[in-house]
């Protein structure tokens, strides 16, 4: 048995992210206990429509966010508890809310810094409805074997440490939401658990008292005795103590107040929980509690750390008189394990998971990324450039100085080729059209292909298959080439020729040759094939995209990264388009009529549709 | 409760139509000569000067000047303003009219559990609590609001008389507006004076507690609480409030000199008691502190340097009960960073630290600590199965 939470609870948790991580704790929980889920339906308004993932064990739960109070419990009647995670300015109509829903009977209010008349208004409220309003700042409440609302008892390995997974004999009624988890720890310590342990929060002005929970207490013939946790403040303890008193109680009360130290400190030093001060003349302080309580029959230790003897005595007594029969305790063995999740299992290297991708250039997982193994602020700080960071990330080696000015220059030349071409044409009509950079970028991007920009690749390949198969034979290579491929990729230009030379080729094939020691088989190869071209005809000269292609061959650089020089060397051109024409605040483009060969169909009537 | 000094309460006053004297608040002496030149009042009243400060005992420490005209408050002004009291600073007086009045009268209203509780008497100023007795109470259930006529009535009981007993009950009932409408915990004026001459009211002292919970509700709350531990908050506590309000969960510290057991503890319930216990062995803390609701490391790292610095300590207890949230693992690592960085900059010397704590992770947290005791650390440390509050036992034993 239990007081408050029980099996047929079934919960709305009205807030948002603390109440889903509440929820999860809850389905622990209810799967250590094996009973249905808790939690049923959440009211968040920001989050209407979502779904929550609960894991109850392994089997995974959906749970509705409403909108409103009213919309879950219409789809959720067996709703019969509220739980209050919602921030403290809307704390106090959601619980009117709750309170006012017929089917609720319990409103648990775990949200913290409430005003105190908000709290006084809904305590009296409740009180009208005849219903419970627990909290503000309440950890929660727990029946042991039955039901958990809120996070109180911590992680899944401390609920089975605590035995909360079957009732005890003792209940348990604190202020402070931690001291009731350490209380149920104290009850499987030093007795045989809890029954029920409830958390009303350390507020000014609590929606219920220790009096109204040991009255359910005293019912509750499953409960034995009863731990109080009370604190300096109020006068709730010595209404407890008056309750004790009273008549002969078939329970034992047992408790512990803090704040006996007030007495001591210096005048008006006052810390602790909001409702935690002391009163005018010493009215509600830890030594007048503890005394009442003492005279009223209650076992109250001397520190905290005595009510573990204190507790133990009492299940002595309990056990001795038979009023609490000892049963044989579970096999904690026979408990259900959390189920881990992937990376808990791999971590103790119990199962293996195929990756789902592979990669060899960088690892993000230490402090700071890393290219090829070399942290990214140790090549900085070491002078290395983004010419090197590309050969690592391309080709997975740090490139010599030499080879290092020749990508840069790659870049350099690359970079940009004026408004006309079809790529910066594309950004900035993008750019025109109001578009964002990223989308703008990648309109003068989709460009790139076999007529603009995209011949590097296969220049550098087919140079690179002549070096191989017709080392000497050039006119072999270009017979090889009409058949099976047609023109040779990175040769031939629409304007420039042999009398009107390409500057970029030309300072290139100069720099690459003259001003560095690096062996250029392919290069070299490549001009002798333009020396016969060229003879056919002017325009069959070397152009940029072959020259770089042969370049990078002769750099050992991974065929498929070839095109990635044009790629990277051109967005960096693009974006420059795109910035200028949104610095001129550009208007939106088209096409003039004259540029526009219209070859259409004259003007004709529609048919009928057959 | 929160405090709010004078000023602001007079504000309030104002608002809901208390008679409160004339007042400036003034953080220059200089700025009290020209509002000289534009209020009557001052050149012409007598005047009383006050520290406008949380300073407990105001009169005995000077910061109270009685009967002054402009030129004398002047001078008070500028001896006060600047003044060291302790950790506190002088750097606001309140100057206002001191009302030659016939009698003082004491009002008060502070809630509770059903709603308020309004007290009466007609024997106000510092005898009050010699007719104690005297005081007529009128309970005010929650959000009811009495009619004039049982305030009246209430008034009449308390001893006043004829028209005094009206003007009473209708300043009673504005206090009542003022404080249910402010989210008042309690407002005590006393006293309440008056100068029969003309029939003029004023609150000439007041103490309101307003509950800084509300604040959201209260656009015109320009002010902000004073320190709620009876002094002004030093260096140390100032940085760890700064901390708190910026961070999910909490941290705070209030120092108390004279100590040598050091708190380091968790949860505001257990906390007390880590304070209670060594109180109850005959020990003296140097501090209380108290780290919740899964603060982030560094937030603890602070609060742990913080109080590695206190001065004479010879015990740090690292208490708390068993958590539900906080992770242990988390807050350990930085109570354990706080710990090596104090100890590189020469504090814990000749320190010994006792641990007891369980919770979320709680075996990698106190493993952590455990491993302290390689690198030289005086540590003792223990799990759950230690009685919460048996280290103090241990360490004033040693």
């Amino acid at each position: 048995m239990s007081i408050l939470a029980n099996k047929d609870t079934r919960a709305v948790i009205i807030g948002g992210i603390a109440g889903v991580n509440a929820a999860r704790r809850m389905a622990q929980f209810d799967f250590l206990i094996n009973r249905p889920l808790t939690v049923q339906a959440f009211v968040y308004p920001p989050e209407e429509g979502q779904q929550k993932e609960i894991y109850r064990g392994g089997e995974l739960n959906n749970v509705t966010v409403y909108s409103s109070l009213a919309k879950a419990l219409e789809e959720n009647p067996q709703i019969n508890t509220a739980l209050i995670y919602i921030g403290a300015s809307r704390a106090y109509q959601s619980a009117k809310e709750a309170l006012d829903a017929k089917g609720i009977k319990l409103v648990t209010m775990i949200t913290e810094g409430v005003p105190e008349k908000d709290a006084k208004r809904l305590r009296k409220y409740a009180l009208e409805c005849g219903k419970i309003f627990n909290g503000p700042s309440s950890i929660g409440i727990m029946s042991a074997g039955e039901c958990r609302l809120g996070v109180i008892g911590g992680e899944f390995k401390n609920l089975k440490l605590c035995n909360l997974y079957r009732p005890g004999s003792f209940g348990v009624i604190t202020k402070s939401g931690g001291l009731s988890n350490e209380a149920m720890w104290l009850c499987a310590q030093n007795g045989n658990g809890i029954t029920s342990a409830v958390a009303i929060g350390g507020d000014s002005y609590p929606g219920t008292d220790f009096v109204t929970y040991l009255n359910m207490f005293e019912n509750d013939p499953e409960t034995k005795a009863v731990v109080i946790i009370g604190e300096v403040g109020g006068t709730l303890e010595e209404e407890a103590a008056e309750w004790l008193g009273k008549e002969i109680r078939r329970i034992k009360v047992i408790a512990s107040i803090g704040g006996t130290c007030q007495d001591v400190l210096p005048q008006g030093m006052k810390f602790g929980h909001a409702g935690a001060k002391e009163g005018k003349k010493g009215l509600g302080s830890a030594r007048s509690k503890i005394n009442a309580l003492r005279e009223a029959g209650a076992v109250v230790p001397e520190t905290f750390g005595g009510l573990s003897k204190a507790i133990k005595q009492v299940y002595q007594e309990l056990l001795k008189s038979g009023v609490i029969k000892p049963e044989a305790e579970l096999d904690e063995k026979l408990l259900p394990a959390l189920p881990p999740s992937v990376q808990e299992v791999m971590k103790q290297g119990d199962i293996i998971v195929e990756p789902l991708i592979r990669t060899t250039i960088s690892d993000d997982r230490g402090e700071e990324p890393r290219y090829v193994g070399y942290a990214a602020s140790e090549l900085c700080e070491k002078g290395y450039g983004i010419e090197d960071v590309i050969s690592l990330l391309w080709n997975k080696k740090l490139p010599s100085k030499e080879e290092s000015e020749i990508i840069k220059r790659i870049i350099m030349i690359s970079a940009d080729h004026g408004p006309a071409v079809s790529g910066a044409f594309g950004s900035i009509i993008a750019a025109c059209a109001g578009i964002d950079l990223p989308q703008a970028v990648s309109a003068g991007m989709t460009m790139i292909g076999p007529r603009f920009g995209g011949a590097v690749t296969n220049a550098g390949k087919y140079f690179k298959y002549g070096v191989k198969e017709y080392p000497n034979d050039i006119p072999g290579f270009l017979n090889w080439m009409k058949e099976n491929v047609g023109p040779v990729p990175g040769i031939g230009h629409r304007v420039k020729s042999v009398k009107n030379p390409d500057k970029r080729v030309k300072y290139l094939v100069d720099y690459v040759t003259n001003q560095t020691t690096l062996h250029t088989p392919c290069l070299d190869y490549a001009l002798q094939v333009e020396k016969i071209t060229t003879a056919k005809k002017d325009n069959l000269i070397l152009n940029v995209d072959g020259t770089i292609g042969c370049i990078l061959v002769d750099l050992d650089f991974p065929e498929y990264s070839f095109n990635g020089f044009f790629v990277l060397a051109r967005t960096i051109g693009m974006i420059g388009h795109w910035i200028d024409q949104n610095n001129q605040n550009s208007r939106l483009i088209r096409l003039y009529d004259y540029l526009i060969n219209y070859a259409v169909k004259e003007e004709r009537e529609v048919p009928e549709k057959k | 409760m929160a405090k709010i000094l004078e000023g602001p309460a007079m504000k309030l006053f104002n608002k809901w139509g208390i008679p409160v004297p004339n007042y400036v608040v003034i953080m220059d002496p200089d700025r009290l000569a020209q509002l000289g030149e534009a209020n009557k009042w001052l050149r012409e009243s007598k005047l009383v000067v006050k520290a406008h400060e949380a300073i407990g005992g105001r009169f005995k420490l000077g910061l109270v000047k009685l009967g002054l005209n402009l030129d004398e408050a002047y001078e008070a002004a500028k001896e006060m303003i600047g003044r060291e009291i302790g950790t506190s600073v002088v750097h606001q007086v309140i100057v206002a009219e001191m009302l030659d009045h016939d009698e003082e009268y004491y009002l008060s209203i502070a809630g509770n559990r059903d709603g308020s509780e309004l007290l009466l008497s007609n024997k106000g100023g510092v005898d009050i609590e010699e007719h104690w007795d005297t005081v007529k109470r009128l309970f005010i259930p929650l959000d009811e609001t009495p009619s004039l006529e049982s305030i009246t009535e209430a008034a009449h009981e308390a001893g006043f008389v004829g028209e005094i007993a009206e003007r009473v009950a209708k300043i009673a009932s504005r206090l009542i507006l003022c404080f249910e409408d402010e989210d008042a915990q309690s407002i005590e004026i006393n006293p309440l004076v008056i100068r029969k001459s003309d029939m003029r009211f004023a609150a000439l002292d007041a103490v309101m507690n307003i509950d800084w919970d509300a604040r959201f509700r209260h656009a015109d709350w320009d002010f902000k609480p004073v320190s709620e531990i009876g002094r002004s908050y030093t260096e140390a506590e100032q940085q760890i409030m700064d901390i708190d309000a910026r961070i999910k969960g909490s941290v705070k510290l209030v120092e108390v000199p004279g100590g040598d057991i050091a708190l380091l503890t968790a949860g505001g319930g257990a906390s007390v008691f880590y304070s209670d216990a060594v109180v109850a062995r005959g020990g003296c803390i140097a501090n209380y502190a108290e780290y919740s609701g899964d603060p982030p490391d560094w937030a603890v790292e602070a609060l742990t340097e913080t109080i590695c610095r206190l001065p004479h300590i010879k015990h740090i207890i690292v208490g708390g009960a068993i958590a539900n949230f906080t992770d242990v693992k988390a807050t350990f690592s930085g109570i354990i960073n706080g710990f090596r960085e104090s100890k590189s900059k020469g504090y814990l010397e000749n320190v010994q630290i006792w641990v007891r704590r369980g919770g979320p992770n709680e075996n990698q947290g106190l493993a952590a600590m455990k491993k302290l005791q390689e690198e030289g650390f005086d540590i003792h440390v223990y799990d759950r199965s230690m009685p919460m509050t048996d280290i103090v036992d241990l360490a004033l034993n040693s």
